[in-house]
């Protein structure tokens, strides 16, 4: 990503992250019969008060990214740098500490909010954990998620969607973290509830300075809070800037596609647009082909390039680099025409 | 429009539960006509899904419905499991969220289409196997001989949800109620699948009911829409009134509710609060508790659908304040 001279230093840098997880075969062996390639070295760098949204498909490796990140899955290759610390490096006890300042927030409040505990007990919890228990930080981190503090003492499933996904982010920010990945956060929240608590994120991000790693599907909700963006295609960053240049105009041909996909709320607009509409599906991440990833599905590569310019979409990977436009790009051919959303 | 396929009148489904009937669709109508394509827009819970299913006398033998569903004149609501399974699939055609349910795992696709085609045809194999093939490449599967052997599981999302809209054109349906087919879906795979269900309308002429919570959709594909909150329907009218001219406050409170790819935007304008438990039905406007426009009026007296110009109908006392009003101005702050 693009750094001008203004640009404070990043509060978390991910570096050629990779997570390869093995195939087994069924029965007593096991034997590693091949590798899932969820993640292909990966980088970016995230600003403090800033939010970076890692946006692709189901299957494109945008979780698990968010994991190798904070460790909750161990990266095969590469490197994280948080301040002046390598966190790959480090033990889960080393982790420990630091846990505290890197928070997750996950997509499904129904699933990650313990039913058996009180309200008080699960924000309690990570306080307890680091040792800075008070029952008043409780009641003062819920008044700060906009629930009520009198019902601290209520069960999860006394509240609804919206209400139990402003827990899980008062747990998160029980401990003062500096960092909150946030794994889908809103998905699984009706249209009317979801702009409460993106309303929410962007209060407590001005009022505490956080910074925010944003993993979502939705480029609509992307385009709204997003400062910058790296979509990801097959374990890859294909496309990576400021969200006003990507989505202005996005130059891998990958983007361009997802953004033309997206319907928007305005029957007129809907009208006068053309789709760019993919044909098949995500390539096997088992056996991910040479080249470039998205060539087998890619309109250029398809309609637009001569024979002799596709030699290099089949034998070199191309990587994330300046394209034509302020954002990065990794693209032989990438587009320079503004699209139309 | 021309005279209605589908017409739906007074619609209403109470559903038994432990704690007593769920009043899940409270007074639906609308009508779809050949070609046309409803758009039924709502959260969860606000009965689209299962008037849906009301329409086909697929609901729990204990659900209690009440109205009336005429398709070309015939009443279908009482008619025997029988009768009505020579309706479905025949000449109303549903198509499902999850693909993955709606297919049999154990058969390949392409036996599954013949299956749909012989449940009411009689072609002959041959030619069941025939159109099989040219249903699958119609809704734009590749190589479409060679899939029709695949199993379910062999396929992608996106694939299996067209081989479902295949099924539903067989035999060439009158009407297809599409219940949030996309919703499970990458938005490059939703495309595909919204494709092969604009190919599928094309092919058959048949009235489309759309139902999907997600505004874009209906907007890019909807003729009329049908907003619902609380089981009721509360605002009808063309694609361009409802989304341009919105006159019931819940309406216009999505519209500001919605982040948009096409412009960053300011502040996004929640409603607060949820929908009501349809246990117990408020007795006024269901929308009061959540509406900052209320008054004891909303309160007492349920607003009905009233005509506000042309075809556009909304459920709203005070529906002429809406005229030219931002979803800031009565949801901001």
């Amino acid at each position: 990503m693009s750094i001008d001279s203004t640009t404070p230093a990043p509060v978390v840098s991910a570096r050629g992250l990779v997570g390869h997880f093995p195939v087994r075969s069924r029965g007593l062996t096991r034997r590693v019969t091949g590798v899932v390639h969820a993640v292909c070295g990966v980088s970016f760098d995230l600003y403090p008060g800033q939010t970076l949204a890692l946006v692709g498909e189901s299957g494109c490796g945008k979780s698990t990214t968010a994991r190798l990140l904070l460790n909750l899955i161990r990266p095969t290759a590469g490197s994280v740098r948080y301040g002046d610390r390598e966190l790959t490096a480090l033990s889960q006890r080393q982790w420990r500490p630091l846990r505290r300042e890197l928070q997750l927030v996950f997509q499904d409040p129904y699933a990650s909010l313990d039913p058996r505990m009180t309200v008080e007990a699960i924000i309690g919890e990570p306080l307890r954990l680091h040792g800075r228990y008070e029952p008043a930080r409780v009641r003062e981190l819920l008044d700060l998620v906009g629930l009520n503090p009198e019902h601290a003492n209520r069960f999860p499933h006394e509240f609804s969607g919206g209400q139990r996904q402003r827990i899980g982010i008062a747990r998160a920010l029980a401990v003062d973290p500096r960092v909150l990945v946030l794994d889908e956060p809103v998905s699984a929240l009706d249209v009317s509830i979801r702009a409460g608590v993106l309303n929410l994120l962007a209060d407590l991000q001005t009022t505490l300075g956080l910074s925010y790693l944003f993993v979502s599907h939705d480029l609509s909700v992307v385009r709204h809070l997003a400062d910058q963006v790296a979509v990801m295609y097959a374990g890859q960053i294909v496309d990576a800037g400021r969200a006003d240049d990507l989505f202005a105009s996005p130059a891998h041909p990958y983007t361009a596609a997802l953004l033309s996909a997206v319907p928007v709320p305005d029957p007129r607009r809907e009208r006068a647009r053309s789709r760019i509409v993919l044909d098949g599906d995500l390539p096997n991440p088992v056996s991910p082909p040479d080249g470039c990833r998205f060539r087998a599905r890619c309109p250029v590569y398809a309609g637009r390039l001569a024979e002799a310019e596709r030699v290099a979409c089949r034998d070199f990977a191309p990587t994330l680099r300046a394209g034509p436009g302020a954002a990065q790009v990794a693209c032989h051919y990438p587009q320079t025409a503004p699209t139309t959303v | 429009m021309n005279s209605p396929v589908l017409a739906v009148r007074d619609l209403t489904v109470a559903l038994p539960t432990e704690d007593g009937q769920v009043q899940a669709v409270r007074g639906l109508s609308y009508e779809v006509a050949a070609g046309e394509v409803l758009g039924i827009v709502g959260e969860s819970g606000s009965g689209k899904s299962v008037s849906s299913l009301a329409v086909l006398g697929l609901l729990p033998r204990d659900a209690r419905v009440g109205g009336s569903v005429k398709l070309r004149g015939q009443e279908l609501l009482g008619l025997p499991d029988r009768e009505l399974s020579r309706v479905r699939g025949r000449r109303v055609a549903m198509i499902f969220q999850d693909p993955m349910t709606a297919l049999n795992p154990v058969y390949p696709v392409g036996a599954q289409i013949v299956e749909a085609i012989e449940a009411h045809q009689r072609p002959g194999r041959g030619v069941a196997e025939r159109r099989a093939v040219e249903l699958l490449d119609l809704v734009g599967i590749a190589d479409p001989r060679r899939r029709s052997s695949s199993y379910p599981h062999e396929l992608s999302g996106g694939m299996r949800q067209r081989v479902v809209i295949a099924i539903a054109m067989a035999n060439d349906p009158d009407v297809i109620i599409a219940d949030e087919p996309t919703t499970a879906l990458d938005v490059t795979v939703q495309a595909q699948v919204l494709e092969a269900l604009r190919t599928a309308r094309q092919a058959t002429g048949a009235a489309l009911v759309l139902i999907t919570h997600d505004l874009g959709v209906i907007a890019g594909h909807a003729d009329r829409v049908c907003v619902m909150y609380a089981g009721a329907p509360v605002e009808t009218g063309t694609a361009d009134d409802v989304f341009y001219q919105p006159r019931m406050p819940y309406t216009l409170g999505l519209l500001g509710s919605l982040p948009r790819i096409d412009n960053r935007g300011g502040r996004l304008t929640p409603i607060v609060g949820g929908p009501p438990s349809l246990l117990a039905p408020p007795p006024g406007c269901a929308f009061a508790p959540r509406c900052p426009m209320t008054v004891d009026r909303c309160r007492e007296q349920a607003p009905l659908l009233t005509a506000v110009g042309g075809g556009h109908r909304a459920a709203c006392h005070f529906h002429e304040r809406l005229v030219g009003v931002s979803p800031q101005e009565v949801f901001g702050p």
